[in-house]
């Protein structure tokens, strides 16, 4: 096989995985997607994903190739389309080069719901199951609505700041402070159910079971670096709470 | 009643995380009704037990029974369903709890809920694993089952 063709399969194979592994897919999956598609091409591929960088390298020759990751939000329609693709092409029902084009579609396509879509089921994650019969009922509505507001926070607060964190941050300062002026004003009975039911979008609890399912599976380093990631949410999402709630009991003059 | 609200409020509940996260919309309504009976299942064991290693167990365990039978059925990676389905149970509140508790200086109970965290990802995680172990020996069966139905649809 021309070496041109060999870098070209593994330059795909690196784009594939960067794909998977920025929007949500697990690293064993990574990997073996990555395999299939270097076997379908016809090269013998090995790949090793971690959360932070993805490598490929064939078994035939001893170049690597490297790739950066930055992983952020779920994104899992794209997981899914790659996924598509990778099994019609392992099926060989299409060829390389639609291959090729179909995944450069991919990267570059936004594939999104609309925003008021987002904002729906943001709402409907708030009213958190575990609380419906140990919160009131007018808490749980308002709690859809807090929820939608932090929600909202942090998408836009992530789209403008480059800084990791400060996203969920901003997100639970909103929650806290809505949460304890609603109860200081009167119109809320619990601020702490409020919040609790209202971080659900946010609190990285999916993060913590994906970590520690990756480890059961061997994946220790990515499991570890997806743990100490979920608790440094659930850090920074504590301390806007708190910060938020001290805000909040300063403006409306409470104790 | 309560399991019916329950049920309710669970599969809206996955759904509206499965749009946040952006699943593809086919996987939308199976996830919500897996979410929706693991929900049930915790809820009817924990109403028997009172560890809360045992519901969450046997709820991961029919997360992953229905969610692989489903990305059987709609030819979609498993995890797609895993990770809506599992927003009603796992622990991200007392995650939030815990570190919360750390940020105010009470290490007693903070230290308590980071515990109770790791417990109750343990039992999901675990369930999940019994959940594989169990389909990969029913796999076969269900193969063989939607080739003749698709042959006859």
């Amino acid at each position: 096989m021309p070496a041109t063709i060999q870098t070209d399969i593994i330059d795909l194979c690196g784009t594939v995985g960067k794909i998977l592994l920025e929007n949500g897919a697990e690293t064993p999956r990574v990997e073996t997607t990555v395999e299939y598609i270097g076997k379908a091409a016809g090269i013998d591929l090995s790949c090793h994903a971690t959360m932070t960088a993805i490598f490929v390298d064939s078994n035939s020759d001893p170049t690597t190739h490297l790739v950066k990751v930055r992983t952020g939000d779920f994104n899992l329609q794209k997981v899914d389309e790659i996924n598509t693709l990778s099994r019609r092409f392992t099926n060989h029902q299409i060829n390389y080069d639609q291959l090729k084009a179909g995944v450069t579609a991919i990267d570059q396509r936004v594939i999104d719901f609309s925003w008021w879509q987002k904002i729906l089921g943001a709402g409907l994650v708030s009213v958190a199951p575990m609380l419906l019969f140990q919160a009131t009922w007018s808490d749980l509505g308002l709690a859809l609505i807090v929820g939608i507001c932090g929600y909202l926070a942090t998408q836009w607060i992530g789209r403008h700041s480059q800084t990791p964190y400060i996203g969920v941050g901003v997100g639970g300062l909103v929650i806290g402070c809505l949460a304890v002026g609603l109860q200081l004003s009167g119109l809320a009975n619990s601020a702490d159910n409020i919040i609790v039911s209202a971080l659900m979008p946010l609190v990285p609890g999916v993060a913590v079971t994906n970590s520690l399912r990756e480890i059961i599976g061997k994946h220790t380093i990515s499991g570890l670096v997806r743990a100490v990631d979920a608790v440094m949410v659930a850090g920074a999402i504590g301390a806007g709470v708190i910060v938020g709630g001290a805000l909040a009991r300063l403006l409306m003059g409470g104790a | 009643m309560r399991l019916l609200i329950g049920f309710i409020f669970s599969f809206l509940s996955t759904v509206g995380f499965g749009i946040i996260t952006n699943v593809p919309r086919r996987t939308l309504l199976p996830a919500g009704l897996t979410g929706a009976i693991a929900w049930i299942v915790y809820l009817i064991t924990s109403q028997l037990t009172s560890n809360i290693i045992m519901p969450n167990l046997l709820a991961a365990v029919t997360i992953g029974l229905l969610a692989n039978a489903a990305a059987m059925w709609i030819k979609a990676p498993v995890n797609l369903l895993y990770i809506p389905c599992l927003v009603s149970l796992v622990p991200g509140a007392i995650i939030y709890m815990s570190l919360k508790d750390f940020t105010l200086g009470l290490n007693g109970s903070a230290e308590q809920n980071l515990l109770k965290t790791l417990t109750i990802a343990m039992a999901l995680a675990v369930g999940f694993v019994i959940a594989e172990a169990i389909f990969y020996q029913l796999k076969p069966v269900l193969q063989r089952w939607l080739a003749t139905s698709n042959k006859k649809g």
